[in-house]
């Protein structure tokens, strides 16, 4: 189980990145969902021992990350957001690397670990190329199978899916799944149907600040009533924006599809519609925002 | 279109920082380069800091070093589209690759061209600083800065550019492109160091050499310090054809930029598809080895596979970057060189021994260690940030030791290699050589293995920096502050090894000795350096920024409490290590040793000269006769020796005080005996000088006996050079380092007009005056007069003793040999003390005893040294009168110098020169006999007749021995050998004559300066000897000794020579000759033109020429002025150029003198065979700065 007191962190320019972040964690995959910039990154660094919060509590089985990093690292997958590989090095002397690094000590362990996890990933077959070549979903599927190395019990993952096609994307959550039920899997990323579709529980941060918490399918059921549908063309967007709280919409079919938020009918043709995790999370959004404009004009 | 490219990319190149970067580095060179007097381009001596020369050379030399930059500059306009991807989309437009190409080269040239104009404004801003010395420092005239700049600078910048713009265009990458530029900078030192070590090459280069360098040398080399000062290198001759020649090149390149700039990119090629389509198949039949579960790790297990892991990742990171490859190609051009020619004199190579091989490695390969060093721990400690690989390696389980010390591994094993390569390009050499004696162990132990701890340590704090660094650059500039700190402040004045970082001394390695002197205090440094790396070590691993964004201040913050157990424990042993060997070196150093800087020697012996000189003048009494006990214990670096001296006063005065002198610094007076004396004046500890009053002044013609006691022991370590002298095998010591002299000795006295003025001394002291009468009353040595000797050495018995005189006994006593040494006539009161394991080879000649004592291994010139001592002393008892000795012995001695001294009978050798030079190739000078010969001249030039310490003195000595080599060279190989000699003691004497500081002086008029009384004596005493006949000569020179020979003052002068040569002269034009080649400084000027042959009837050939002649006279700066020549000047025509090359008897068709005047003059010359080349003066024995158009090719009429 991990747990996060009150973790705050304040870069040197000022931007607070993280803000009173206080979360439970428990076994099993848990989404972290927010936009770009919210935060998430930091937050994952932080609990990853690269990075110092400047203030709070981070424990994982009791643990203190911040003073035995050691005995966190011993136990921690990693695939940050964003990574780079040395140049000329094939996937398998790579990820064999790695295992060393991670403490796989005998040669024929490792051979396990590592022919084992790129069948498993699927990068068996290119497994004699450079990964400097590889293509993004390739690069990002060698990630995962660098965290999973040693049978981590605290995984992390920061934007996963980013640069995935589809059919990776379903590989790789699959194989997260599979992971996912005996350790602690954090799922950060921007994209909604990613925790929809696989994680037990779940929280929105925005701004530094966690906004929501909780099961996906409770969150989904306590909005339930709030959300309308209704089908308009592309050149009444913007009267429907002055007019209502649009809180996502999309095209389909050349015409916008917009939902909005309201506890009661709204009248104008909308109706109501079962919200999906993608409503709450972008409620959640449009409430953050308007609580920062309503804040912004107090001041 | 193209203007628009052109200004697009100038201003874009211009707001680049690169821009901005270079021109500041290139200006703070510059600045450096002119207002700090330890580094100087083209200035020094009477040549001042802003002169026309010094900003030429400042131009060329930051040129050539501008290629680097030019490259980022150029290379930037080819990658940078492909790296930010804007590449196709400028592609697709419609401009015109020409346009396109054109437009961007011409914009970044003009902004490189625009950094590199800060080299010229440098030097202009620096020369107004204010504190420089005024005496450098000529009239500021913008014209020649412009004029380098336009003439020499701006073509460079343009070859470079369009150079490694065609590089960048055919690689499409910065890392090739400057792959590529140290590529050419290879194979141009390549080249023109091979070339240029060639004097016969030197045309060729001036040419084509595309820096302009060669073409720039080739006009000023023999400028005097006047032309330096005043002339620019003209754009005409040599530099016009070659600055043409590098815009053509140019354009070439340009050229080929176009032709391989491709619009599109390319794919892979059909071979390598297939290659790769059979190796996929290859693999795909492999099946995966699947676990159910995966291992788990084992942290503890996994130390020894992390080590080993990280190290090889390291390691190949260093051998397969492509940077190590390239450096270490630049060191092995660079050392090849420098190995081949190793210890080459007159173009005789040695025997490349391997101690011999040691020092040029150093030199020319040294560098490079320091830069992989430097470069890689930089790279190293950013490489996982920089490739984005450090999120995923810190958040494993790594432990923090695990990033440190792979990287220190790495580095370290990385420089062995390196080293390992350096010493096979000299083993290289040597089996090249036909040299097989490799002795292997002294390349490990004198070379690999200090020099690998000493990089090591390097390492250590390039990784430390690196790691407190915000970025690699900050790190590397943090390195290269340090390495110009470690060069400046000793420079300054902090010279104690136990601060400056890594100082480990340097060691001069020897046959004989090995590494006795310097060896110890370098591997105490050593021990004393490592713990402080031991401290850098742990400080580095404490502060080792693991993850993102942590400060080092944060680090800093952390510090005390990481700060335990095993980094605590290392970090103690490191301070116990090194503050135990620090206190041990101080109390070496500077308790029982004195610590004294070198401006604290230059302040003393200032002080030494404002308190002192006065007594310069006082008469003392002469030394008759030398009794000296001399107790030499090798093995304990100790000396002992008791002394008994006879004096008389002969100065025609009474001598009411002795000036006693002792000075050497490592040696102690520890008692004198005057009888009935009393000190009044005792400033021994700090200058050496004690005035004793005598009770009873000494009369005129009064004898007296002083006895004096003095030892030498190296009581322990020092932060200065340790003494070279009393070593472990090869002592070599003369009396002035151990016996008390009488009256004040100029011979310390600072010398360099800089560091004289800084300390309120007039800028030079100059000579006597050769009319100064009173001045020969001391001759050329010193305070040394003619004395009989009797010396007693002791030494261990191993070893044997040499020191002038007839061995009168030679005996063993127990673990002692002792040697009496009695001379037979008077001999000079100068000499030598040695003793080392020698070998002995001798052979009986006409009752005198040759004798080589040598190094058991270098035996290999024993017989030519005897040859050629038998062939002197032949010559010069027919020619010049007796020989004083009935023995003659070379003796050897560690090569902590390179030279030969004749002392009485005995002449110490150096064992870098002569000893293993390789003469065995017939056609290639002989200096080997020709150094034995100069130093038995001196057995007459010096030993019998000592000139007066005044102007002229050393031609008495120094030009007569050249002279009687000269002449043992001309029996022994012909006039054919020395006339390629010559040809190099011409050139040295015209190179030399432009750094001259005071003035240059007519040779009989010479002031102790080196490069008119051997260089130019020489080639002014064989033209003497040519005209006036080598017997004539030589009964006159007979004449002189006879006059001088042995006698004490007044003594001799070149007043004397010079009538000596003038009662030889014949006629006028003789007379002038004598006059023009002794009493003036005279330059020739000789040329041949429109030479054309034609058959004649009767037979045989008749060739018309145009010669051309013109003389001048010199002053001291070396202005000229025009004057009548009118004389006999040789002719000759060939059938092979006469340059320096073996010319065969019969290549010479005539060879005779003909009257000449200035002018022009057609002359015809009448042959059997047909003439291929005709020359005037074509052996080169006038000095002639132009040589080579003295000699023509003849054309058909």
């Amino acid at each position: 189980m991990l747990s996060l007191n009150g973790v705050t962190h304040v870069y040197p320019n000022g931007t607070r990145a993280l803000d009173d972040i206080n979360l439970v964690i428990p076994k099993g995959m848990f989404g972290l969902l927010g936009p770009n910039g919210a935060g998430k990154s930091t937050l994952m660094r932080s609990v990853a021992t690269l990075q110092t919060p400047t203030s709070g509590m981070m424990s994982f089985d009791g643990i203190n990350i911040e003073a035995e990093p050691e005995k966190i690292r011993a136990r921690l997958g990693y695939l940050p957001q964003d990574f780079g590989v040395y140049p000329r090095v094939t996937a398998y002397d790579l990820l064999d690397h790695m295992a060393v690094l991670k403490g796989i000590a005998t040669k024929s362990e490792r051979r396990d670990t590592v022919e084992t996890l790129l069948a498993q990933v699927n990068l068996w077959e290119v497994r004699k190329k450079a990964i400097a070549g590889f293509s993004g979903g390739m690069r990002q599927r060698f990630g995962i199978a660098q965290a999973l190395i040693g049978n981590p019990d605290l995984i992390i993952t920061d934007e996963p899916t980013a640069g995935l096609d589809p059919e990776e994307r379903n590989r790789f959550l699959n194989l997260l799944a599979e992971i996912g039920e005996n350790v602690v899997v954090i799922l950060s990323t921007h994209i909604v149907e990613d925790v929809a579709d696989l994680c037990p529980r779940m929280a929105v941060i925005v701004a530094g600040q966690v906004q929501l918490e909780g099961a996906p399918d409770d969150l989904i059921a306590a909005s339930k009533g709030s959300i309308w549908e209704k089908t308009i063309a592309r050149a009444q967007m913007s009267d429907y924006a002055e007019q209502f709280n649009i809180i996502s919409s999309r095209l389909q079919a050349g015409r916008s599809v917009i939902h909005i938020m309201s506890d009661s009918d709204p009248g104008s043709g909308f109706v109501s519609v079962d919200g999906g995790l993608e409503d709450v999370y972008f409620t959640t959004l449009a409430k953050t925002r308007e609580e920062a404009a309503t804040s912004a004009i107090n001041e | 279109m193209f203007g628009s490219i052109f200004r697009f990319e100038l201003f874009y190149q211009l707001r680049n920082p690169v821009f901005i970067v270079t021109a500041l580095i290139f200006f703070l060179l510059t600045f450096g380069a002119v207002t700090l007097e330890d580094i100087q381009i083209g200035s020094g001596g009477n040549i001042h800091v802003n002169s026309p020369y010094a900003i030429a050379q400042t131009v060329l030399i930051m040129s050539l070093f501008y290629m680097f930059a030019t490259t980022a500059f150029v290379a930037n306009v080819v990658v940078r589209d492909d790296e930010s991807g804007f590449g196709p989309m400028v592609r697709s437009t419609r401009v015109s690759k020409f346009d396109y190409l054109l437009g961007r080269f011409t914009g970044a040239f003009v902004a490189a061209l625009a950094g590199f104009a800060s080299v010229p404004l440098a030097m202009l801003i620096g020369s107004q600083m204010p504190w420089l010395d005024q005496e450098t420092l000529g009239p500021t005239a913008l014209g020649h800065y412009v004029h380098a700049f336009f003439v020499f600078g701006a073509p460079n910048v343009l070859i470079t550019s369009a150079i490694f713009f065609a590089v960048a265009c055919v690689a499409r990458s910065m890392m090739l492109s400057y792959v590529g530029v140290v590529v050419f900078l290879v194979l141009y030192f390549l080249l023109t160091g091979l070339a240029g070590s060639q004097p016969e090459y030197r045309d060729t280069i001036a040419l084509f050499e595309p820096f302009g360098l060669g073409a720039f040398s080739d006009v000023t080399r023999y400028w005097s310090a006047e032309e330096s000062n005043n002339l620019v290198a003209a754009f005409e001759g040599s530099v016009a054809y070659n600055r043409g020649l590098v815009l053509m090149l140019s354009m070439l390149a340009f050229s080929v930029a176009f032709w391989r700039y491709s619009f599109s990119e390319k794919g892979m090629s059909a071979r390598q598809l297939k290659k790769d389509a059979n190796r996929e198949k290859k693999e795909a039949l492999v099946a995966p080895n699947v676990v159910s579960r995966l291992p788990v790790p084992n942290q503890a297990a996994s130390a020894s596979a992390r080590l080993l892991a990280r190290t090889r990742l390291e390691t190949g990171m260093i051998f397969k970057s492509p940077a190590f490859f390239v450096l270490i190609l630049l060191g092995l051009t660079n050392s090849g060189g420098a190995l081949w020619f190793a210890n080459e004199l007159y173009g005789t190579p040695s025997v490349p021994m391997t101690f011999a091989l040691i020092l040029p490695l150093l030199g020319s390969f040294g560098i490079i260690p320091i830069i992989i060093a430097i470069y890689f721990a930089g790279e190293l400690v950013w490489r996982d940030r920089e490739r984005g690989m450090n999120e995923l390696i810190d958040s494993t389980a790594l432990p923090n030791w695990a990033y440190f010390i792979p990287k220190v591994i790495a580095v370290s094993a990385v420089l062995i290699v390196t080293l390992f390569i350096a010493s096979l390009a000299a083993i290289f050499v040597q089996l090249l050589r036909g040299y097989v004696d490799l002795e292997l162990h002294k390349y490990f132990f004198w070379f690999i293995l200090p020099f690998a701890v000493d990089m090591l340590m390097i390492a250590i704090l390039a990784v430390f920096l690196q790691s407190l660094s915000s970025s690699k650059y900050v790190g590397w500039g943090l390195m290269a502050i340090y390495l110009v700190a470690s060069i400046t402040l000793v420079s300054i004045g902090f010279e104690h090894p136990l601060y400056n970082f890594g100082e480990t001394g340097f060691v001069r390695v020897s046959d004989m000795n090995g590494t006795d002197v310097g060896g110890a205090k370098s591997w105490w440094l050593r021990l004393y350096w490592s713990g402080v790396c031991l401290i850098l070590s742990v400080l580095s691993y404490l502060f080792w920024r693991r993850g993102v964004g942590i400060s080092i201040a944060s680090q800093i913050r952390r510090f005390p409490s990481r700060f335990k157990g095993a980094p605590a424990g290392v970090a103690f042993a490191g301070l116990l290590v090194s503050a135990t060997s620090g206190a041990w070196l101080f109390y070496q150093m500077n308790v029982i040793s004195e610590y004294v800087t070198s401006d604290e020697v230059e302040e003393r012996l200032a002080d030494y000269e404002k308190s002192f000189l006065q007594y310069e003048g006082v008469g003392q009494p002469s030394i008759t006769s030398v009794e000296l006990n001399v107790d030499l214990f090798p093995a304990d670096d100790k000396a002992y020796f008791e002394g008994t001296y006879q004096l008389i006063n002969d100065t025609g005065a009474p001598v009411n005080e002795l000036h006693v002198v002792f000075q050497d610094g490592y040696s102690e007076l520890v008692n004198i005996d005057i009888p009935s004396a009393t000190l009044t004046l005792d400033e021994g500890e700090d200058y050496g000088y004690q005035i004793f009053a005598l009770e009873q002044p000494m009369l005129p013609g009064e004898e007296m006996t002083v006895t004096f006691q003095s030892e030498r022991i190296k009581k322990a370590l020092r932060t200065s050079d340790e003494d070279s002298r009393l070593v472990k095998n090869g002592i070599f010591l003369n009396n002035s380092e151990f016996a008390p002299q009488f009256g004040f000795d100029r011979s310390v006295l600072l010398q360099d007009r800089a560091t004289r003025r800084k300390y309120d001394l007039p800028a030079e002291l100059r000579m006597p005056k050769l009319e100064d009468e009173a001045a020969r009353e001391r001759n050329y040595v010193g305070n040394v007069d003619w004395v009989m000797s009797d010396i007693t050495v002791t030494t261990s018995a191993d070893q044997t003793p040499v020191a002038p005189g007839k061995v009168v006994s030679d005996r063993i006593e127990g673990d002692r040999r002792v040697v009496r040494f009695q001379s037979t006539n008077p001999i000079l009161g100068f000499f030598s003390i040695q003793s080392a394991d020698y070998s002995a080879t001798s052979r009986q000649h006409d009752g005198i005893e040759l004798e080589i004592y040598h190094h058991p291994t270098h035996a290999f010139n024993a017989e030519r040294m005897l040859d050629a001592m038998a062939v002197s002393l032949d010559y010069f008892q027919k020619n010049f009168g007796p020989y004083q000795f009935d023995h003659a012995r070379i003796i050897e001695f560690p090569g902590y110098a390179s030279f030969a001294q004749a002392f009485a009978g005995t002449v110490p050798y150096s064992e870098r020169i002569g000893f293993i030079a390789n003469a065995a190739d017939g056609n290639d000078i002989d200096y080997v006999t020709y150094v034995t010969a100069h130093e038995y001249g001196h057995q007459y030039w010096a030993h019998q007749l000592i000139s007066a310490y005044m102007q002229g003195g050393t031609m008495l000595v120094e030009t007569m021995a050249q002279y009687s080599a000269l002449m043992v060279m001309k029996q022994m190989y012909g006039e054919e050998q020395i006339r390629r000699f010559l040809k190099y003691e011409l050139d040295a004497y015209l190179s030399a004559r432009g750094g001259e500081v005071i003035e240059e002086l007519p040779l009989y008029r010479v002031e102790n300066q080196g490069y008119i009384h051997y260089r130019k004596g020489a080639v002014v005493m064989y033209l003497l000897q040519d005209r006036l006949g080598e017997d004539r000569v030589n009964r006159m020179l007979a004449a002189l000794l006879e006059q001088y020979r042995f006698k004490g003052q007044p003594y001799a002068t070149t007043i004397d020579l010079v009538a000596g040569f003038k009662q030889l002269a014949r006629d006028d034009s003789e007379r002038r000759l004598v006059a023009d080649l002794l009493e003036e400084i005279t330059l020739y000027d000789f040329s041949v033109v429109d030479a054309t042959v034609r058959p004649l009837p009767e037979g045989g050939f008749e060739t018309t020429f145009i010669a051309s002649v013109k003389k001048m006279y010199a002053d001291g700066e070396g202005a000229e002025q025009d004057a009548e020549f009118n004389n006999l000047v040789d002719v000759g025509a060939f059938t092979k150029r006469p340059d320096y090359d073996v010319l065969e008897p019969e290549d010479v068709l005539l060879f005779e003198m003909r009257p000449m005047k200035s002018g022009q003059q057609s002359i015809v010359i009448v042959t059997a065979e047909k003439p291929l080349f005709i020359g005037i003066d074509p052996y080169s024995k006038f000095v002639d700065r132009k040589g080579d158009d003295n000699i023509i090719e003849v054309s058909e009429s």
